[in-house]
């Protein structure tokens, strides 16, 4: 080791500077198009996404069932030929159905555009819900869901869901293995027709906007007119559960997987990006107090993380990790110090200074490049957000003081509040 | 096209570098040509946990991550049978934080009791999480023995045996950095926002004065052929019976590697592969089914796994899928069936290739197979695949003699 010392290079203050806009036109037929302009790449990502996730299902399952059925054969379509064409045009295309909102996601080089926007408005407004291929998808997600329920880290999650939201709501409620059994044609459509509505519609796109690209989407579905179908507010009574601590056995189990957490403030909140911040203190980064202690100090487990998230009507955090069996109680009761201390101990400028600079550089990377960009859109957007919350929270990382730091621990981790899910 | 430029230090190390000024930031990827190939049999698992002992800090820097996000990086690393991969976002002003960070470690770390032990239980854990306490998790730590007897590539990245961590000594740890870690055993990329000059000067002045080190020359027993079928049985506490199967294939570099790439696509690329129309929702047999090459520089394998629908016969399911590769080589696949798969390579290709993250690690992974010229002609190698070339590559590697099958059966009986 006779390297010669240099000196430690300085370093700049990170910001994530000047956010990209989308701009927002609107189809023949009102619905929004944002368009986000980003990338090198002759390639375009283009997002429909509809108010049409869990939270509208009467019947668990109703929701992503719907979704995954949507490329399963449309009246002019077979499911075969669908996903043929979807590979044919080489597409990159992700169906989803989340607590909120459920839709597409398809990336495509340009040249293609045309074919897989026509497929798409095939797929989004005229699907048929074939009993056949209904069948076979079911079958197959419950086998999956039988595999899911091996995994610990599984059972302790679902059962905190349904701790915090309560058994009755969509965010909350565990799916059963004979839920599978109700899923039936008529079901589909009905929720498919009253939710993959235009009104209830928004598109997103984002890459290398070409100027052909809005005659396309007018063309596809700016004709498509809106009918007067309801758009139910659900009815389901969202409350958390008065057991605070539940201990699901699984014999055999090597591991436990822990999650501590409450329901908490959503994104609308003017407190959440200091929450963001005391997050990432307490679990939200590799140098995390929960990290440096359970992992890197005492080699308790692979990895724990804790994080704050927002579905529309709730905020909730949860701390996670899995553990040897015989350690369980001790990751526990470390996990509680390590509130503790956030509560009654100022963070040490130092500490502050790595979170601030590890946070605002993941802001540089929130808005990097097409897929990142049109994903943070989405994330504010869906909560009646724009940029202007992101600049708050950028604002906040920058300037946040200790005591704001404990004032925020004490009222957002009190330690009475947290439910206390294990499985193994 | 990628545009990039090469560089080469004294002391070995080779440096790519290709501007993107669309993007604010700058990734480094820094690749070792260490993987699990590299271990003894004795003692597995080394290379992976040797990643872990990289962030455990130095004498001149204890904490690495500390600095890091300093200055607003994200980092991460991979290990794989053949390489170990460390990777690193950084706003482009301060790129010259991962100069000091990456150069530091390649000059020394603490070889600490401490550290060790503790990265030692991590490591355990992971092996745990992922291996041994998933239902299925351990179906590559008996299928690759299945089809490696002699090679490396018998076992996996985490190792063959949790013990192999337990035991390992601060002295194979200090004689295995000292006879992989060094400049002339490295590749370093840069992709983003800066230009080669700017990298180039700061590899100089970080790398330039890390010595050379005696790297032995690799010689790993070649696999000899395989020439019966072997089958092994094992039960399991799962919920439904499962079925792998796995042909060796041809080297990286050869016609035979990007030919059978293709042929996993055609078996089960996106939705409308052949495994997921007949097997899964035609016959129904599978709830899932994938088939995939393992991508390695020295003889890999073609893999294909699926988890039973209930009341299938694993002997049915595995006769179903011979069938299926029986087809493949008595019928050439349709223009339509060829084109589509290219197609997605074409489009793959783009869509990756618009990170630049993926971009630097593909740099250095394609340098070190000695021609980075592949990150815009390997695609062509696809392209120029044709119907012939298809059918010959499955005739002479996808036969029985040439297979390893593992019947992971359910010891419930819910059936």
């Amino acid at each position: 080791m006779t390297r010669k010392l240099l000196l430690k290079p300085t370093v700049s203050p990170v910001d994530p500077g000047k956010i990209p806009e989308a701009v927002c036109v609107r189809l023949n037929n009102n619905i929004p198009v944002f368009l986000i302009e980003a990338g090198l790449e002759d390639l375009s990502r283009i997002e429909f996404t509809f108010g049409a996730g869990n939270a509208y299902e009467y019947l668990p399952l109703l929701a992503s069932t719907t979704n995954f059925m949507l490329t399963e054969g449309t009246r002019n379509h077979t499911s075969s030929e669908i996903n043929n064409a979807l590979d044919f045009y080489g597409t990159l295309s992700h169906q989803y159905a989340e607590n909120d909102r459920a839709g597409i996601v398809i990336c495509v080089l340009n040249k293609h555009l045309d074919k897989i926007l026509e497929l798409a408005r095939e797929i989004l407004f005229f699907p048929v819900f074939p009993a056949s291929e209904l069948k076979t998808l079911i079958r197959k997600r419950l086998r999956k869901y039988l595999i899911s329920r091996e995994k610990v880290h599984n059972l302790a999650l679902d059962k905190f869901y349904e701790s915090i939201f309560g058994s009755h709501h969509p965010y909350g409620r565990q799916t059963l293995p004979d839920d599978f059994g109700k899923m039936i044609p008529l079901l589909l459509k009905d929720f498919h027709s009253g939710h993959y509505t235009p009104q209830n519609m928004a598109i997103i796109v984002s890459g290398k906007i070409t100027e052909k690209l809005l005659k396309l989407l007018n063309n596809c579905f700016g004709e498509i007119s809106p009918d007067d179908t309801y758009n139910e507010e659900s009815c389901n009574v969202l409350e958390s559960q008065k057991t605070k601590k539940v201990h699901i056995e699984k014999p055999g189990a090597l591991q436990t997987a822990i999650r501590i957490g409450s329901p908490t403030i959503d994104k609308r909140h003017p407190d959440y990006p200091g929450l963001k911040v005391l997050n990432v203190l307490l679990g939200g980064y590799f140098g995390s107090r929960l990290m440096k202690n359970i992992r890197e100090e005492k080699g308790l487990t692979y990895g724990i993380h804790s994080t704050v998230f927002s579905f529309n009507l709730s905020g909730y955090k949860v701390i996670s990790t899995e553990v040897s069996k015989k350690s369980t109680q001790l990751a526990i009761d470390e996990i509680y110090k390590e509130i503790r201390l956030l509560q009654s101990v100022p963070v040490k400028k130092e500490e502050m200074e790595v979170v601030r600079n590890y946070m605002l550089g993941d802001m540089v990377r929130m808005f990097d490049g097409p897929f990142a960009l049109a994903e943070s859109f989405r994330l504010a957007w869906e909560f009646g957000l724009d940029n202007s919350y992101y600049y708050r929270l950028a604002d906040k990382i920058k300037s946040i003081k200790a005591d704001e730091i404990i004032a925020l621990a004490q009222t957002y981790y009190n330690i009475d509040d947290l439910y206390e899910i294990t499985a193994g | 096209m990628i545009k990039f430029s090469r560089f080469c230090l004294d002391n070995g190390l080779r440096i790519l570098v290709h501007e993107d000024i669309s993007t604010p930031l700058v990734a480094m990827s820094i690749l070792y040509d260490v993987g699990s190939r590299d271990e003894n049999r004795e003692a597995t698992g080394l290379a992976h946990l040797f990643e872990h002992l990289m962030f455990g800090g130095t004498p001149g820097i204890p904490e690495y991550d500390k600095h890091l996000q300093l200055a607003g990086g994200e980092n991460n690393a991979f290990t794989t049978s053949d390489i170990t991969n460390y990777y690193i976002t950084l706003p482009k002003e301060n790129i010259e934080t991962g100069f000091w960070l990456e150069s530091d470690r390649m000059n020394g770390i603490d070889f600490s009791r401490k550290n060790l032990e503790i990265q030692k239980n991590v490591v355990i854990e992971e092996f745990k999480q992922r291996y041994l306490n998933q239902p299925y998790g351990d179906a590559m730590l008996l299928l690759r023995p299945l089809a490696y007897k002699v090679h490396p590539y018998h076992w996996p990245t985490i190792g063959s045996d949790i013990d192999h961590i337990k035991n390992a000594g601060l002295k194979n740890i200090k004689d295995f950095f000292f006879s992989h870690y060094a400049p002339n055993n490295a590749i370093l990329s840069l992709t983003g926002n800066i230009t080669p000059w700017h990298a180039l000067r700061l590899t100089k002045k970080w790398f330039e004065n890390i010595e050379k080190r005696k790297i032995s020359p690799r010689q790993l027993p070649a696999e000899p052929e395989q020439t019966k079928e072997r089958i092994r049985t094992v039960k399991r506490d799962v919920p439904a019976d499962a079925l792998y199967k796995a042909w060796h294939i041809g080297p990286r570099n050869s016609d035979d590697f990007f030919t059978m790439d293709l042929i996993s696509d055609l078996l089960a690329g996106g939705e409308s592969g052949r495994l997921e129309t007949k097997l899964m929702r035609e016959k129904k047999i599978f709830s899932e089914i994938d088939a995939y090459i393992t991508s390695e520089i020295d003889p890999g394998l073609l893999i294909i796994n699926g988890k039973l629908m209930k009341g299938i016969d694993l002997n049915t399911a595995d006769e179903l899928i011979n069938k299926l590769i029986a087809e493949l080589m008595e019928k050439y696949p349709s223009p339509y069936e060829m084109e589509k798969v290219k197609n997605k390579y074409e489009s793959a290709h783009v869509i990756r290739n618009s990170d630049i993250l993926y971009k630097a690690m593909n740099l250095s992974y394609y340098e070190l197979l000695g021609n980075p010229d592949l990150i815009n002609t390997e695609v062509e190698r696809y392209l120029k695949t044709d119907k012939v070339m298809v059918l010959e590559t499955v005739r002479r590697y996808l036969v029985q003699t040439n297979c390893s099958t593992l019947f992971y059966k359910s010891s419930r009986d819910e059936k």
